[in-house]
Formats: structure tokens, sequence, C-alpha cells
């Protein structure tokens, strides 16, 4: 099993062309949207632009590249038949998802860390070291979540319907999770659906350590929640499925 | 150690295995021979757990075969298995080794599948008889019992598939039980102890495969004959499976085929005939097998 994790990080770092656009557009988003902003507090966040939007596209960029690119990679390898062979090894179903979140971490950690340096660099943003670390190793550690419902999407859907669902469901938790905008700005029913939807509660892990206090408990039992279901929903999925695809 | 009751699988109205039953004995070489969708594929994925039946049960080793295949004692090589891209074969081994409750040396398996000299390449960019080799290989990386191939040497050239199976007799006299499915009839006559006739998900036959050959219609007689042939004689003589005459010139050539040469020869002498050129050969597993499903066909 370890194996299996080790050569899944070996194979995202050689994967050069996924690697370099998935670190590098989150930073490059951040610049446009965050880039020309003043240093006036957002409404009802305390917080500023620059700030705000270091978590959310740190979130974002991060939530891209392993709910996307896990996706993906899995509906081809099931189209393949890879996975059919694993099904012929001893390999435990959570095993596969293990592996599978490692390499999406490979890749949404230099990510995180980008949007950081391009925050601080350009954009001024000054915090504690504990804020940087927390929010480095909150936003790495909640991209799991994604990493894992990428998988059982890959499961779900297959062929041509991967990309167009997993598309939706990234969307739709993007917008709906205020990683675009603040909630503040969104209808008060979004706010009330967004409070309980994973990519809010991943956001709000980094919002509060900016804020200068601890994320909130009910925001890492969320996560948390989601990833239980995400994972053993995707080890799950990998076990029955017998379908060739 | 392998056995299949009863068993029955359905995609829509498609009945790909009807009501199967099988045993396999320990250290068999066991060809599964058909025709492109005679159900071969869909009897190994069931082999394998890896679809479930809809009526009866298949058990391997006393237990289910996910179990089976959790406790290393069988290795599969599928034809619609695929390979990890963007690894190097020596690393995709070593996984497939690892993964194996009791994996072997990474470099004996190597050696064992003839993919030591493409060890260092790139998987993704190898022929498709390299590819399967390195499927071999996986399908080889531990101690198993049963070691399940199907149509395993697709896209090998002459060379190649002979090294393959040169692989894969050393499993066999390893003592392990080995299941190949194939529709290359040389391949089952050539090395399976015994050969296993699927057509439309049923067995049609189940022996060795000089026993198969017997059945259909074991040997070819042909000679020929001054004069017109008198095919009523001719048909009326013993053991005889099919019959065919053709006129050149003032002579006849004359086909038969025979469950029992000597006696069929020895009757045409009776007839007071006196044949030219007079053969007995062998028919190939590939006659027979036509001569079966033939039949078969005829017989619905």
């Amino acid at each position: 099993m370890t194996t299996l994790i080790k050569l899944e990080i070996l194979r995202a770092l050689r994967n050069k062309k996924f690697m370099f656009f998935s670190v590098i557009y989150p930073p490059a988003l951040y610049l446009i949207i965050a880039g020309g902003a003043d240093s006036k507090p957002l409404p009802g966040t305390g917080l500023n632009m620059g700030l705000y939007y270091m978590v959310s596209m740190a979130a974002f960029g991060a939530m891209t590249a392993v709910l996307l690119g896990n996706s993906e990679r899995i509906a081809k390898e099931r189209e393949q038949g890879w996975v059919r062979q694993l099904r012929l090894t001893a390999l435990p179903g959570r095993g596969y998802v293990a592996a599978k979140i490692a390499a999406a971490a490979t890749v949404s950690l230099p990510s995180i860390l980008l949007v950081m340096i391009v925050a601080a660099a350009v954009k001024g943003v000054r915090l504690e070291a504990w804020q940087w670390i927390a929010i480095a190793v909150g936003t790495w550690l909640g991209s799991f979540v994604f990493a894992a419902l990428g998988v059982a999407i890959g499961y779900l859907a297959s062929g041509d319907a991967v990309r167009p669902v997993s598309m939706l469901c990234f969307f739709a938790l993007a917008f709906l999770g205020g990683l675009w905008m603040p909630m503040t700005l969104l209808p008060q029913w979004v706010q009330n659906v967004s409070e309980w939807l994973p990519t809010h509660a991943y956001a709000a892990l980094g919002t509060a350590v900016e804020a200068g206090g601890a994320p909130h408990v009910k925001d890492m039992a969320i996560l948390l929640g989601y990833l239980v279901v995400f994972v053993g929903g995707a080890a799950w999925l990998y076990r029955k499925d017998t379908r060739k695809a | 150690m392998v056995s299949f009751q009863g068993v029955s699988k359905s995609y829509g109205a498609v009945r790909a295995v009807a009501d199967l039953h099988l045993e396999l004995h320990p250290g068999e070489t066991v060809a599964l021979l058909g025709p492109n969708g005679a159900g071969k594929s869909s009897t190994l994925d069931l082999l394998l757990g890896l679809r479930t039946p809809d009526t009866g049960s298949v058990s391997l080793f006393g237990t289910t075969p996910q179990r089976a295949i959790q406790l290393g004692r069988v290795g599969a090589m599928l034809q619609s298995g695929g390979l990890m891209e963007g690894v190097k074969v020596r690393e995709l081994v070593r996984l497939a080794r690892d993964l194996h409750p009791h994996g072997y040396p990474v470099d004996q398996i190597l050696a064992a599948a003839g993919i030591t000299d493409i060890a260092d390449r790139v998987v993704g960019k190898l022929s498709g008889g390299q590819e399967q080799r390195v499927r071999f290989a996986l399908a080889t990386a531990g101690a198993n019992d049963l070691i399940v191939l199907d149509e395993p040497t697709t896209g090998m050239d002459v060379s190649s598939r002979q090294t393959f199976w040169g692989a894969m007799r050393r499993q066999a006299d390893e003592g392990r039980t080995v299941l190949f499915a194939t529709h290359y009839l040389e391949e089952a006559d050539e090395i399976a102890d015994r050969v296993i006739v699927l057509h439309r998900g049923r067995v049609l036959a189940d022996g060795t495969s000089a026993e198969i050959k017997a059945r259909a219609g074991a040997r070819r007689i042909t000679f020929d004959l001054e004069g017109a042939a008198d095919r009523g004689a001719l048909e009326a003589l013993p053991h005889l499976t099919s019959l065919t005459v053709s006129h050149a010139g003032s002579g006849s050539t004359v086909r038969i085929q025979s469950q029992d040469a000597d006696a069929t020869v020895h009757a045409l002498y009776g007839l007071g005939l006196y044949p030219r050129n007079l053969e007995v050969s062998g028919l190939g597993l590939e006659q027979a097998f036509i001569a079966i499903t033939t039949a078969e066909e005829a017989a619905r």
C-alpha cells in the first residue's frame, strides 16, 4: 500500500505539465482578482480583499487541482482497465483512495504556498508566523476532502460524463461556498445553505486564523464528516466497480 | 480448487454464461477455447470475482474469489486489464510484488517474464507484445496457486509467443494450476493438458485435446478414384462423419472424415474399390472445434 502511495506521488511529480498549470494558476487568479484592490475591509468580514482572497484562492486552487485532476484521471484509468488489474491484487479499497489523495496533496501543497508567497510579496499581506503555518497546513489538509470527492466522482461518472459532472460539483461548491466572493454579498438563502458545505468550512478555516482566532470546531467537524463520507464512498465504489467502463 | 456450480450470467438479453458447471484440479494446465463471444472472458471475470453471477456460485480454494485474491492465491492477466501509465516497468513490477502477500524478488519476476531488458522503459511506450509480458509479470509477481490468463498472446509475434509459452510452462512445472482463454486453437492443442470448449456460454466439450479431436472425427482420409464414385456406397462406410466428392477429368477425389480411420479404410477396400494416392492425416484442433460447433448448431 505504501508502494502505491509512493508511486502515485512520484507519478504526480513527473507529470510536469499538469503540475505547472495547477501550481501557477491560483496565484495568477489571485493577482487578477485581488491585484487592484485597495486595503478597505470587505463588508462583514473585517478582512481586506488581499487577505480574504489569499485564503479563498489558495483553497480554490487546491480544490481545482485535486477535484478535477483526480476525477478525470480515475475515470481514464478505469477506462484503460488499470483499476481492473489493481482489483486483482490484495490492495484494500482505502489503500487506493489513500494513494490518490496523496498524489493530489503533492500537487496542492506547492500551489497553496505560492498563493501565500505572492500575497505577501505583491499585496503586502502580513501575518504572525503561526498564522502563516496554520493557514498553509489547514488549507492543505482541507484539500484532502476534495481529493476524496474527486475519487468518488471518478467512479460515479464514466467516460464523457466525468468532466461535466465534476465541473458542476466544482463550480457549485466553489460559488455556494463563498470562494469567489464573500458570503456576506450573497443572498440569505445561499448563506444558509453554504454554512453546511465543505467549501465554506474549508475557507472558514483560513479566514478564522486570519482574523486572529483558531478555526471553529464546527467547520473542522463538517470537513471531517465530509472526508469520512467521501473516502468511504470512494473506497466502496472502488471495490464494487464491476463495469469495464 | 476452482468450482463453478450452475453459474449463469446475462447482460440484458444476452446470456453470456449459461448454467456452467466446471471443476479445475490442482496442477492442471487448462485451455478455455472458443470463438469471440463464447463467454470466455465473462467466465474468467466470474472466476475472479470481477462480476457476480446471476445464479449459481463460484468458489476458489473453498472460499470466495475476492478472499482468494486477498490471500494471494490467484494471479491474473486480463484482456481488459490496463497498466498504470507514467511509471517505469520496474516500478510497476515492484508495486505488484509489494501488493502480493507472498511476493518474489523484483529481478526474479522480471527475468521470469523475460522483461529484464525493458525494465527501465516507461509504461505507455511499449509495444503490444511487451505490454502483454509486463501484464504477465504482474500476474506472476508472487507465489500463486492459480494463474488465470485471458488471451495472453494477443499482439505477440510468433517468436515472442514461443518465449511466452516457455515462461508459462515453467509456471505450470512448478506445480501451479494454469487456466488460459484462447481462440488460438494450436495453442490449446500444444500447451494444455485439458481443453474446455465453450460455446454460447456452455461447455461443449471437456477433455484432452486428443479426446476432443476424437469426438469430432479425428482423421481425414483422402484418395482418388478412377471414374465416377458411388456416393451411396461411400456414405455407408463405418465411422464416417463427413464426405465430399469432387470430380476432376474422368476421375474423382474423395475426402472423408472418420472417427476410426483404420476401420474406414478397411471397409473401403472391402467395397472392392482401388483407391489411389491414399492419405490419412490427423485433424488439427481447429477442424475438430469447427466440427463440434457445427454439430451443436445443427442440433439446435
